[in-house]
């Protein structure tokens, strides 16, 4: 059985910022996961807060710190120190990350044609966050025949009333279709076939150009910038985004696709190159099984494996196993949430709101802030307020009860705090 | 397809229904090594999860179809068979299962899938051929030398591409001249305990389970590769541990690869004859080929539906030699004594170590040895997946697949690279030229190193352990 100062239970974002933070600190941490979630899915921005009117991502914590039982009341103050931490982190994998509290929350295109409230995000969106000049055009541009990004739609959407959210929009939004090369009698056309695409040098300066041309035969007559789908490589990102720049006449940015996500695939991959640079070990595949608890405290996790269970002998768990979604929380056909690894108390409405709240109500769902509850430490604690469960487990990400992550989009802030806290505790 | 068929569906095949888990959420498609290569394979969503509403009848066990769905001529009602070939191009390596955040078997599936789309039909000669291991070994030791030329002549590679479908240029291991059973025999004999090897020691002497273990040989290191074997059975001699090897057949894996299930349900059925008896016993059943060892440990079960009380006790009782001997070292029994090997060791973790679930034991391993330098290479998978790579429709898709992977190899200036899985080896070795090593091989060298440096006093090597060469391959 392996040993290890700290097992950190869940991959995503809160998972592996607690494994660097705990790995940076020297400790043996092993991260155990049953699958890949969030940063797959995700954007690959890192959204604080995204509450309208809200004009920093500070100000959102802070807004939302206030609000009762949100995790930030507990974390929040923790993000400042941790997100240029973790930017730093990621940044020497290769992944530049602009913005930070302070930076101001704007509109940015999606690809549905509607925008979406960011501050910090990855170097090859940070363009789409500064505001529009007056006169500033943009070009929505994709490659013909990619059935997750199509030009004219986004720029129809882009050009009606009111979707900037009162901030000056571009001057004109066009649309422009590029046959790039050899993907016209592709089956299996998504954002990650294109990106590896993109990987190849020769292949991208040629698609690049393409558009350079298609654009200077357009005769724009404006100044500004272009939005292309999320793929500008994958494993050769920094300088496939660097050809961009330099081939483009526009300013580019990405805009992200439905999943599977290349932003959130490149920073999976800089967040788990950062781990194993510090010596950390990483098992995804297998749910946990158990963990081994003695005289109240923790002595091993255990994972299902092929035959017997996998251990690792720890006394020290950090549990990001995500929400609903991520499977941390498992809703039971009797109108329960379950807390999947440790059977911990889940501060949950009655089952009765399930289905009598429309789950796309303004207001919010009540299923969504459904999670638990902990002490300052990130302890989970019960109705009562007193500890529960083994000591020496912290709680960290979306399973921390009162986010509404949805709609607050405080998830990634959520995460990068609550990871950074529960490893500092676990230090301690 | 009615409620109380579904019911008695779910209950006979887990696999199938988890398909109804899916979120459509993509992750196992990022992982996809075969999907990263070529677009003839759309990847695991589409052809598991999202393709099996098409397949209402692989809530079935494949090999058992019920008569109804099976027309006169033998093939299957098209309503139940999956909606194209493309799942024929999975390799199964197994990736796509753990990637899932909502336990889909996607790989489960897609291996039952393909096994229902050749139900009915007589399997391609080439299909059959590669999965007899067994029996190509048991025609191929014997006559080695013109097997071996056979094996590398390049007209007959080539009439074998064009006549059967076997890519003449795709890795053929040389069969030894003489197999680890009769290697093992003959020392058995020399030391007086021949009813030992023969029969597991039921009708002679039997160490008690704390002292012995049970050699899983497998048939790549039965026919092509004994001292794969023999380095294991010098470490684990080495460690105290007798080793017992009993009766045993070709696992399965490769009928269960090529759609084949009923013929690998009677190979797992003859190695529950003389392995769960020994299991029950409280012997530990230790092999050095990762795809085998996992065929015990999940396939019989997972795949072949063979979830009695020999197939539980087998899997309990089965180990990886690495995961055993890391088990040893973490309760403090393992003997350290390594001698220096000062070298670089590119490190391949085989995709079906990986499923294993048991982390990377061999890398652990490695930092034991003085002086030796592994480096995980970090791929995902080299691309053959046991037979897939030596099909002529299928060998460039492998090539491709592993290529960063010999290119990470042999920029690494190492003179040899290791790997716990023998397909992989032999394909690996083909790609790069370099001798590829099994990590008990260089634990063999280690111990030997360090026998040299001090000597082992008591220690007799015992004529097994030597550290062979790689063949040199077609």
């Amino acid at each position: 059985m392996p040993t290890a100062d700290a097992v950190v239970v869940g991959a995503g974002l809160a998972g592996l910022t607690a494994a660097i933070r705990l790995a940076d600190s020297g400790a043996r941490v092993h991260v155990m996961a049953r699958g890949h979630a969030a940063t797959h899915w995700s954007a690959g921005t890192l959204d604080v807060c995204g509450l309208d009117g809200t004009a920093t991502p500070r100000a959102g914590i802070d807004a939302l710190a206030r609000t009762s039982g949100h995790p930030y009341a507990v974390v929040g103050g923790h993000v400042a120190e941790a997100l240029p931490w973790l930017c730093d982190r990621v940044a020497a994998g290769g992944l530049a990350y602009a913005g930070d509290l302070d930076s101001p929350i704007r509109h940015t295109p999606t690809a549905v044609g509607r925008t979406r409230a960011v501050a910090i995000a990855p170097d090859a969106q940070s363009a789409g966050l500064r505001t529009w000049a007056p006169g500033e055009g943009l070009v929505v541009c994709g490659p013909s025949g990619f059935k997750d990004f199509w030009p004219g739609l986004i720029a129809a959407g882009l050009a009606r009333p009111g979707v900037w959210r009162g901030s000056p929009g571009p001057a004109r939004v066009e649309a422009l279709s590029v046959s790039f090369p050899g993907i016209a009698d592709l089956r299996n056309l998504d954002g990650l076939r294109l990106a590896r695409l993109f990987d190849d040098s020769a292949w991208r300066r040629d698609a690049l150009e393409r558009i350079a041309r298609d654009l200077s035969s357009r005769r724009l007559g404006f100044r500004g910038r272009i939005a292309l789908p999320a793929v500008l490589g994958l494993e050769d990102h920094a300088a496939a985004l660097a050809d961009a720049r330099r081939i483009l006449p526009l300013e580019p940015f990405e805009v992200p696709l439905p999943p599977p996500s290349v932003p959130g695939l490149r920073l999976y991959r800089a967040l788990r190159a950062a781990l194993l640079a510090r010596g950390g070990r990483m098992q995804v595949g297998e749910p946990i099984a158990r963990i081994d608890i003695a005289h109240g405290r923790i002595t091993a996790v255990a994972a299902a494996a092929a035959s017997r269970e996998f251990r690792v002998k720890t006394g020290t768990v950090i549990l990001a196993t995500g929400g609903i979604s991520g499977g941390g929380l498992v809703a039971e056909s009797s109108g329960t949430l379950r807390e999947a690894v440790l059977e911990l108390p889940v501060e949950q409405p009655g089952s009765d709101s399930w289905l009598a709240v429309d789950p796309f109500e303004v207001g919010g769902h009540p299923l969504e802030a459904a999670g638990i509850r902990t002490d300052a430490e990130l302890r989970p604690i019960g109705p009562d307020g007193e500890t529960v469960g083994p000591r020496e487990v912290r709680i960290a990400g979306s399973l921390l009860a009162g986010q509404r992550y949805l709609r607050e989009r405080c998830g990634d802030g959520v995460a990068i705090g609550s990871g950074w806290l529960a490893a500092q505790a676990a230090v301690r | 397809m009615t409620i109380g068929e579904l019911v008695r569906g779910a209950h006979a095949e887990a696999v199938g229904l988890s398909a109804d888990e899916c979120l459509k959420c993509n992750v196992c498609n990022t992982v996809c090594p075969v999907a990263r290569v070529t677009d003839l394979f759309p990847g695991p969503k589409y052809v598991g999860p999202q393709a099996q509403r098409f397949r209402l009848d692989s809530l079935r066990s494949p090999g058992s179809a019920d008569p109804a769905d099976v027309h006169d001529d033998g093939t299957s009602h098209p309503s139940t068979r999956s909606p194209d070939r493309s799942v024929d191009y999975c390799s199964g390596c197994g990736f796509c299962t753990p990637a899932c955040p909502a336990d889909v078997k996607i790989a489960e599936m897609n291996n039952r899938a393909r096994a229902v789309m050749r139900e009915g039909h007589r399997p391609r000669l080439r299909d059959w051929l590669l999965s007899q291991t067994d029996l190509l070994g048991r025609i191929g030791v014997p006559l080695a030398p013109i097997a071996n030329l056979l094996l590398q002549n390049r007209l007959g590679r080539l009439f074998a591409h064009a006549a059967l479908g076997i890519h003449h240029a795709a890795p053929l291991p040389r069969f030894a001249s003489r197999s680890f059973r009769s290697r093992w025999r003959k020392r058995q004999r020399e030391q007086g305990r021949l009813g030992h090897s023969e029969d597991g020691g039921t009708n002679g002497y039997r160490p008690p389970p704390s002292r012995a273990v049970v050699l899983f040989h497998g048939c790549a290191a039965n026919y092509q590769e004994p001292w794969v074997a023999e380095a294991a059975i010098a470490v684990l001699e080495r460690n105290g541990y007798e080793v017992i090897v009993p009766d045993q057949v070709c696992c399965g894996l490769p009928m269960i690869s090529n759609g084949l299930y009923e013929q690998a349900r009677n190979k797992a059925r003859q190695n529950f004859g003389t392995l769960a008896d020994l299991a029950r016993l409280g012997y530990a059943i230790v092999g050095t080929s990762t795809s085998c060892t996992h065929t015990l440990k999940a396939e019989y079960r997972e795949m072949l539906d063979l979830d009695d009380a020999d197939a539980r006790a087998v899997a309990e009782a089965t180990w990886d030699i690495c995961e055993f001997l890391l088990d040893l070292h973490e309760d403090g029994r393992l003997d350290t004594r390594f001698g220096r090997l000062d070298r670089d060791l590119p490190y391949h973790p085989p995709c079906q170590l990986r499923s294993h679930g048991i982390g990377i034991p061999a890398l652990d391993l490695f930092a034991l040895v003085p002086g030796l330098r592994a480096v995980d290479m970090d791929h995902d998978c080299c691309g053959v997946a046991g037979t897939y790579g030596l099909k002529r429709e299928k060998y460039a898709i492998a090539m491709a697949v592993g290529k960063p992977l010999f290119e990470r190899i042999r920029g690494s200036g190492a003179r040899e690279a290791a790997c716990d899985s023998e397909t992989c080896r032999w394909h690996i070795a083909q790609a790069t030229g370099l001798p590829i090593r099994h990590p008990v091989e260089l634990l063999a060298a280690a111990y030997a190193a360090g026998d040299v440096e001090v000597p082992p006093g008591s220690q007799d090597a015992r004529g097994v352990g030597g550290v062979g060469r790689l063949p040199t391959g077609s």
